[in-house]
């Protein structure tokens, strides 16, 4: 068997982050197949959502961070993706997020995991920007942005695709 | 913090095989650029061509197998990813050879191919492995030929097309 080593867990008041796992793939390649998925690169059919999981579960090993998948503390049932993305083309860092399920959404649960997230890239990570691409159209992700802090940027450059960049805010040293 | 996975290194006479990482991006992404990865679903962007290497890692830790990054021992360079496959969407566990520019011609397919085939059949105990190697794709063709396999069926596949899987010679004959 071959494992991922090396991955950190972030722990939140009710949620587990941990790195993404083969037994998570089944959830997230479903999402991926639903028009839930349309701001993040979908739907895409079990051949590409398959490859998407893989290049997930690589970003680990590209680069020593990645995206978390999330969890509630007493339950492993993955609840969305949320964390660090940066294929090494890209103009900057991304703190990103998915929730799996509509019935898991309106709990804060996204914030709860992205602001670990933003914490864990200043602190631990020690990134010098951090921003967040959203796709035109994804409401409720601006909206989560902006509770997070992070303001639009129109002057910054977007890694090729039709969306916004919301930047995070570095906090008072 | 280091991010691993514990991918088995391989050695033979010229070569050396271990685990992808970041390192070969740019190797990769040359190969993935050029008119010789049309046979292999490119030329694909920088953007993809990372995407892609992350796939072949995180293929490792989904499978617990997956393609080495081949490197020519004398050079250190590193002249390709060969090894063992099976992403979704393909019908067998197959062994795959991409040799980047400038090191065709010298036998490396052949002689990563083979070690891989060893490992599969030895360590892994597999009993049967394919090729599939696209319509037109002469020179996998040979190598396919030169390592023992032989024409097995069509196969198409979504994105790549029309295919042949070969079929290689088995445990007992691979010895």
């Amino acid at each position: 068997m071959i494992t991922l080593t090396g991955t950190p867990t972030l722990r939140t008041e009710r949620l587990t982050l941990r790195a993404p796992q083969p037994q998570d793939a089944p959830t997230f390649i479903e999402f991926y197949k639903t028009d839930r998925s349309q701001f993040v690169g979908g739907p895409m059919n079990d051949r590409q959502g398959w490859n998407f999981f893989c290049t997930e579960i690589g970003h680990w090993v590209m680069n020593g961070f990645g995206m978390f998948v999330v969890t509630y503390h007493d339950d492993d049932t993955p609840l969305g993706i949320v964390g660090h993305w940066y294929p090494n083309t890209w103009p900057e860092k991304e703190v990103g997020w998915v929730l799996f399920d509509a019935k898991h959404e309106g709990k804060g649960i996204a914030f709860e995991a992205a602001r670990a997230c933003i914490d864990h890239a200043w602190h631990t990570l020690k990134w010098d920007t951090i921003v967040s691409y959203i796709a035109h159209g994804n409401d409720a992700s601006v909206a989560l942005a902006e509770r997070l802090g992070a303001l639009r940027d129109e002057t910054a450059e977007d890694p090729g695709k039709e969306a916004y960049v919301y930047r995070h805010p570095r906090p008072a040293a | 913090m280091t991010v691993t996975f514990s991918a088995p290194e391989l050695e033979t006479e010229r070569l050396i095989l271990r685990a992808p990482d970041l390192s070969d991006f740019d190797a990769f992404a040359a190969f993935y650029a050029s008119p010789r990865a049309s046979f292999v679903g490119g030329p694909l962007s920088r953007e993809l061509s990372w995407r892609s290497l992350a796939l072949e890692a995180g293929h490792w830790v989904l499978r617990g197998f997956g393609r080495w990054t081949v490197i020519e021992k004398e050079t250190k360079a590193t002249v390709g990813i060969v090894g063992l496959w099976h992403p979704e969407g393909f019908p067998e566990n197959e062994l795959g050879w991409d040799l980047f520019d400038g090191a065709t011609g010298k036998g490396y397919a052949t002689e990563a191919g083979r070690a891989a085939r060893d490992y599969a059949y030895g360590t892994l105990g597999w009993t049967t492995l394919t090729s599939l190697i696209a319509v037109g794709n002469d020179g996998s063709r040979r190598v396919a030929e030169r390592l023992g396999a032989s024409y097995d069926r069509d196969f198409t596949h979504e994105r790549f097309g029309d295919m042949q899987v070969w079929r290689h010679p088995g445990p007992e004959a691979c010895g």
